[in-house]
């Protein structure tokens, strides 16, 4: 098919377009700046033109995601008339039509932005098209909101925990534009929410941004709802936009969207959150960590960074690429690993993948000159009564870990019951 | 398929192991026409290069030949053998069962399509049957005795010396000095003339080990520098590999070689015999005067109940096994010490019931930690903590029981398919307890104490010794064969590798298999020799 998408160079429209060139679809991007992708046709197209428009008539299907998204340039009356154009356009060669809408909007929405929205979700189901509402979208480059967090994750001293909570329902940008392309399948209009049923807390948002793309671990400090509202009002809305705090109220203002149905009409599971928010959208960060601390359990010592990698690899080639779902403490104290090695009561599933882990890192560890000192001993003798010692302690301690195994049993019984990945 | 070829070879060897590179020798002597294949993978992974300590201790490429570049000791995790785990030998074991359309079940199924078979992977033992271990043989002990003598002579064995164990293996006369021993080992030897009467009153007899590995070069094969990284391939190709006479074959005039021909069938069509299969290039079906069946118990008991359309169970032999390790304590807090890997002391032991194992002292340095560490019940760190003080002043043994104690069978079913069943009989736990306690308190005088539960029975079939499914009878019926191999049924098809042995005993039976490849392949070139061979092979 041949699609057109208005906003290409934006963060979503990207995105789009790369995706749909590898679906097969023919590609005519819109927007202001050429877009440099190879195979994909471009046009002039703004927001403040105009000038009548008309598209080649071979183009079957129009994705309007083209939007000011600097809150003082938002200009009501440009964006709804550009919208009106467009949707001329595309019902002129009979083109089906979806606008990409927001989690904001709504008739009464505190922002221009929000209630821009609303009206071409209006529009354009007047004209008869499609309009898909994504939830928080997150990952890949940063950029658009997800960038602006980004940035202020890197800069801000603390993480604002919003009292009371603000909930977000995430999308990664990977699974919006599948959802996007999914769209082109269907045939009867709707308004669709494209987002994670389950919403997350702001703050733990805001810690995974922290978590996967900076080194900051800053403390969260509950922030009160009114004290941001009060600032603002102080600051009036130049400041406020241009700190964000537009923004931020437009999220104490969201409304939960029910979002189950419309994934399952377009056939869409979405990744986890976790998984999404590492920097590859996969979940190698947190393998990365799992192979270190098994492979601290099985050397003692802090492991070559090359087995790191090594056993990474491993496990995503013969298991499953993601994570065991390890807690914290396991993780920063790996001899705690000792507790879940072999002990019973621990969800079968979850056992039968730790332990197949357990012995590819002790096998790993092993084949390198780091294993050769542990697993092989010291290359000089020792006198009987030192070995005989060892191998005392050794045991004595191996049949106190079983005792206190047994012991634990009820609390370490937890685990893997939630599931056996992150 | 292409169409058949006209007959171009004298025989067709199906299977470039030991047997079938014995068999070849005689009949090239005599200057008949041979076309060897097999089902050909080849190793991709060469063996390791140095003493095994110091690479372990400084190449950081150890994990290409330990775990291999596509992890394959990771996906062999729960195979039953660290010898499937080795990388270097993966090619060895890949496909068997699946080319071969072998159906298994509890029965551990292992073979070979590779060049030179499961020579690449073994252990090395050597052994010549008694005089009256061969009475169940319809063969002359003078013919087996020659061939044994050829055989030996040609691949080098070495260990002989006068010990009490000399008669048992019965190749003193033929073998190189022994492999020199580590101090662990040579310190229980050393205690054995002191109580040898009482151990062997009991029915423990210790010599050292016989094998299939040089102490004196022979043809660019080098000796053995006990380098210890026997388990992971002798790239000195000190430890014979069928492969090595392969070379030597492949150089004469007369023999010719094809690899990744996989045999499904062989027809016999009006007095000569076809094999059929696939190639390289596709479907082939090549004719010859003879076929010397040695691809191996399953893969060539397949072939030959399939060309004589037997679909009913043939008994299997295999021998029961087990493994345990001891403790030195005079040698606590020893370093671990490259050794050769290999047996270096074995010791028969007379069991109830008349029966006899056998089984050899092995050192440990070559073996991944780990093998042991996941078995100890402690968890694998304390596993690890243990082991890594222990192991130094360990000792492994292996046991193994007469193949007539496995109650195994094969069955060609409607789908040509071959189905493997195979149980431990009933007397093989008590005999196993018998072995057990013997061995505990004839090495407890010899200064080693047998570590608690380090006993363990194998699984039916990880000798990987099965023998004896078409076996050599006076008076052979259908699927059984005469004093040649010769199928009865089926004559022109002569099977010479273990299907063929009429008993199985605990002894290590390679050699066996190779003096009776080698004494069919002169019976069959003596019955050629007086017809006129074709000399210019087509294809």
């Amino acid at each position: 098919m041949r699609v057109a998408v208005t906003g290409a160079t934006g963060y979503i429209g990207q995105r789009l377009i790369r995706a749909a060139r590898l679906a097969g679809h023919e590609v005519l991007a819109l927007s202001r700046r050429p877009v440099t992708e190879p195979t994909v046709a471009w046009a002039h197209f703004d927001l403040t033109d105009t000038s009548p428009l008309s598209l080649p008539s071979d183009i079957a299907f129009v994705f309007h995601l083209a939007a000011e998204t600097q809150p003082l340039l938002v200009r009501e009356n440009i964006e709804t008339r550009a919208a009106r154009r467009i949707i001329g356009a595309a019902g002129a060669i009979g083109a089906g039509f979806l606008f990409v809408s927001s989690q904001t909007s709504c008739a009464n929405a505190p922002s221009a932005y929000g209630r821009i929205k609303w009206q071409i979700e209006r529009l354009t189901l007047e004209a008869g098209g499609w309009v898909v509402r994504p939830g928080q979208v997150y990952g890949g480059p940063e950029r658009a909101l997800f960038g602006m967090l980004c940035s202020l994750v890197r800069r801000l001293p603390i993480l604002p925990a919003f009292v009371p909570t603000p909930l977000v329902q995430p999308i990664h940008l990977d699974d919006l534009v599948k959802a996007l392309l999914a769209c082109l399948a269907l045939k009867t209009p709707a308004v669709l929410c494209v987002a994670a049923p389950q919403g997350i807390s702001f703050e733990a948002f805001l810690t995974a941004i922290a978590r996967e793309r900076t080194v900051r671990r800053q403390m969260i400090v509950p922030v009160p709802r009114l004290l941001i509202l009060m600032v603002s009002k102080l600051l009036g809305p130049k400041l406020s936009g241009q700190l964000g705090l537009t923004q931020i109220r437009s999220l104490f203002a969201l409304r939960q969207m029910h979002t189950t149905s419309h994934l399952q009409q377009l056939s869409l599971e979405l990744r986890p959150f976790s998984a999404g928010m590492t920097r590859s959208g996969r979940e190698r960060r947190g393998l990365l960590r799992e192979g270190r601390a098994m492979l601290t359990f099985v050397l003692q010592e802090t492991p070559a960074g090359v087995l790191v990698r090594r056993y990474v690899r491993a496990i995503e080639t013969l298991r499953s690429p993601q994570a065991l779902r390890l807690p914290e403490l396991v993780l920063d104290m790996p001899n705690s690993l000792s507790l879940l090695d072999g002990a019973k009561g621990i969800s079968t599933t979850f056992q039968q993948e730790l332990n197949w882990r357990l012995t590819a890192a002790l096998m790993l560890g092993e084949a390198s000159p780091q294993g050769a000192c542990r697993f092989l001993g010291s290359a000089k003798t020792i006198s009987r009564f030192r070995s005989v010692m060892r191998i005392t302690r050794a045991l004595v301690t191996g049949i106190c870990l079983r005792a206190l195994q047994r012991f634990l049993r009820p609390w370490l019984s937890r685990f893997g019951r939630q599931g056996t990945y992150r | 398929m292409k169409g058949i070829t006209p007959v171009n070879f004298d025989v067709i060897i199906v299977g470039s192991g030991p047997s079938g590179v014995s068999a070849a020798f005689p009949l090239l002597d005599a200057g008949l026409s041979v076309l060897m294949v097999d089902g050909g993978h080849t190793p991709r992974i060469s063996p390791p290069a140095g003493q095994f300590l110091d690479l372990r201790r400084h190449d950081h490429n150890q994990w290409r030949w330990m775990i291999g570049h596509n992890f394959h000791a990771l996906k062999q995790a729960d195979a039953v053998s660290p010898k499937l785990r080795v990388p270097t030998h993966a090619a060895v074991f890949e496909d068997f069962e699946l080319k071969n359309r072998i159906i298994a079940g509890d029965f551990l199924a292992v073979g070979s399509l590779a060049p030179g078979g499961l020579s690449n992977a073994w252990g090395g033992g050597v052994a010549c049957l008694t005089d009256s271990e061969l009475a169940n043989f319809p063969v002359k002990p003078a013919e087996m005795r020659a061939s044994y003598s050829a055989v030996a002579r040609r691949i080098g064995v070495s260990g002989g010396g006068h010990d009490d164990l000399s008669d048992f293996f019965g190749l003193d006369e033929w073998s190189q000095p022994p492999v020199p021993i580590d101090d662990l080992q040579a310190g229980l030897l050393s205690r054995y003339p002191t109580y040898r009467q009482k151990l062997r009153k009991s029915g423990f007899r210790l010599g050292r080990s016989r094998v299939a590995v040089l102490t004196v070069p022979i043809d660019g094969r080098q000796e053995c520098n006990q380098s210890g990284n026997c388990l992971w391939g002798c790239e000195r190709r000190a430890l014979y590999s069928a492969t090595d006479d392969l070379g030597l074959l492949r150089g004469r005039s007369g023999f010719q070689y094809r690899t990744e021909f996989l045999v499904q069938r062989v027809v016999l069509r009006n007095g000569s015999v076809v094999i059929e299969g696939n190639g390289p290039d596709g479907g082939f079906a090549l004719q010859a005067r003879s076929v010397v069946l040695a691809a191996g118990t399953l893969a060539s008991t397949r072939l030959a109940l399939r060309a004589i359309d037997h679909r009913v169970t043939v008994s299997m032999q295999s021998c029961p096994t087990a493994a345990f390790m001891l403790c030195v304590p005079k040698q606590l807090g020893r370093p671990p010490q490259s050794a050769f890997g290999l047996g270096q002391l074995s010791f028969s032991l007379d069991l109830p019931g008349g029966a006899q194992g056998f089984g050899s002292l092995f050192n440990s340095t070559g073996i991944p930690v780990t093998e042991f560490a996941r078995r100890l019940p402690f968890g694998k760190r304390a596993g690890v903590d243990i082991l890594s003080a222990l192991l130094p002043s360990c000792v492994l043994g292996n046991l193994f029981l007469p193949g007539a104690m496995t109650d195994a069978s094969l069955l060609l079913d409607a789908e040509d398919r071959l189905v493997v069943r195979g149980n431990y009989r009933d007397g093989v736990e008590l005999m196993m307890t018998a072995a057990r306690r013997l061995l505990a308190a004839s090495f407890r005088r010899l200064g080693a104490f047998l570590i608690p539960t380090s006993f363990t029975v194998g699984r039916p079939g990880s000798d990987i010794h099965y023998a004896a499914t078409l076996p050599m009878t006076a008076e052979p019926t259908l699927g059984q064969t005469n004093q040649y191999g010769e199928l009865a049924g089926a004559s022109g098809i002569h099977v010479v590798d273990g299907s063929s042995l009429s008993a199985l005993t605990a002894k290590s039976h390679t050699l066996t298999i190779m003096a009776n490849a080698d004494r069919i392949g002169k019976h069959i070139a003596k019955k050629f020799a007086t017809h006129a061979a074709n000399p210019t092979p087509s294809n």
